[in-house]
């Protein structure tokens, strides 16, 4: 029996010096604390700042009305149907809430697959629908990433952020995994493991299967990006700032982007009359 | 007489979880899983976001192998069972199993986000949701 570890504490930061004591180790891999409190109080107090229609509108922007409720989720400091059930309380309507009661619905859905398939969820669902096999991706994550020394404004910013914050907006999770896998060639799984160590709702299954539907070993088709879209939805904070804007490796149509990331992926059919293929892969 | 222990887990944190609520003056134990914390090589501020969490709970905070510790605080209560909430995880499954071999574990559900018992087909999200969203609202 080890001994009871301690529960009062006169301040955050006395608990955080308790921390680093007792896991220096972690303390060591990264020792940075995140602005985000744990616990139900905290947890009730954003689900009050919830508002689902504005969600519905903004959400995949940066500065949208996203709801931070996911490290409390992950924890069960709340539970999905209570969430369910405040949410539409809030609205008038019932179809302003249904976009925010859907994405509960994905943590839901992840959460029934890691049931169904354990351990199972760190390997391939399917193979890579990019032209590559599995084995022509990296099992490690590049240096530069993770020190954030890309040079690539947005994907340094996102790298320091996750690591300081414990949080990214799905949308930089998107871009970052999309980046790493398609045009770093390195594999989901060393990616996927890199965001556990420090997402604050850091869960295996919603980790592990948003990483795949990226990589599209579970999806028909690869997520991918390019400039216009980071661009806009970010409201062009990163690429004012970037000395590569214009030239960088995420300049171009998606078209174009398609044809030099996956070379050798069978080719969508564009027979038809729709031009849907033309469109972005859409956040989920 | 039925005297059990609460084991709480990184998927049930909430104050006003079932557990509580069946059982209010049930002691409740918490195990840091240090293998996990390796395994997973997690950073400070994902230990320090759960430790806040479990400082709003009536929980002891202890840890090691979650196994023999839970059995040991079990041992320490003289309780004849152990109840916690229900979880995916593999990790937790097999901690069950091995509590399971000294103790009886009741596992007991949060309330469900999907009012549906049957089968739903989850090869793709589109597929499990045209059955959820009959249901979920």
């Amino acid at each position: 029996m080890t001994q009871d570890m301690k529960r009062e504490f006169a301040s955050r930061e006395e608990l955080i010096t308790y921390l680093r004591q007792q896991f220096p180790e972690a303390a060591t891999r990264d020792s940075h604390v995140s602005p985000t409190l744990g616990g139900r109080k905290a947890a009730e107090t954003a689900l009050q700042k919830v508002d689902p229609s504005k969600y519905s509108s903004t959400r995949n922007f940066l500065n949208g009305a996203v709801t931070r409720l996911s490290p409390y989720l992950r924890y069960g400091v709340l539970s999905l149907a209570e969430v369910r059930d405040l949410v539409l309380a809030k609205v008038r309507h019932q179809e302003d809430a249904v976009k925010l009661v859907n994405e509960l619905g994905w943590r839901d859905y992840w959460q029934r697959l890691y049931a169904e398939l354990g351990e199972g969820i760190w390997q391939d669902r399917e193979p890579y629908k990019t032209g590559y096999t599995a084995s022509s991706y990296s099992e490690t994550m590049p240096e530069d990433i993770v020190e954030g020394t890309t040079g690539l404004v947005c994907i340094d910013s996102f790298s320091h952020q996750l690591q300081e914050t414990g949080y990214l907006h799905n949308h930089q999770r998107m871009w970052m995994a999309a980046y790493l896998v398609h045009w770093r060639k390195v594999g989901w799984q060393a990616g996927a493991r890199w965001f556990l160590a420090h997402l604050l709702d850091g869960d295996p299954a919603s980790n592990n299967l948003s990483w795949q539907w990226v990589a599209s070993t579970f999806s028909h088709k690869a997520y991918f990006f390019n400039r216009e879209n980071l661009e806009r939805y970010t409201k062009g904070v990163y690429c004012g700032d970037c000395p590569l804007y214009g030239q960088c490796d995420f300049e171009g149509s998606y078209e174009y982007l398609e044809g030099k990331l996956f070379p050798g992926a069978e080719k969508v059919d564009r027979s038809g009359g729709s031009k849907s293929w033309n469109r972005p892969k859409k956040p989920r | 007489m039925n005297n059990p222990i609460i084991w709480l887990h990184g998927d049930c944190l909430n104050p006003e979880s079932p557990v509580f609520k069946a059982y209010p003056n049930a002691p409740a134990i918490w195990v840091w899983d240090d293998a996990l914390i390796d395994e997973w090589q997690l950073s400070l501020k994902r230990i320090l976001f759960i430790y806040e969490c479990l400082l709003e709970l009536p929980v002891i905070i202890r840890r090691g192998d979650v196994a023999t510790e839970v059995m040991a605080f079990a041992q320490e209560f003289s309780a004849n069972q152990i109840v916690t909430m229900e979880s995916p995880s593999p990790r937790f499954q097999d901690i069950c199993i091995t509590i399971g071999r000294s103790l009886p574990v009741e596992i007991l559900s949060p309330e469900p986000f999907v009012r549906y018992d049957g089968y739903i087909d989850l090869k793709r999200f589109s597929r499990y949701w045209r059955v959820a969203e009959k249901y979920v609202f």
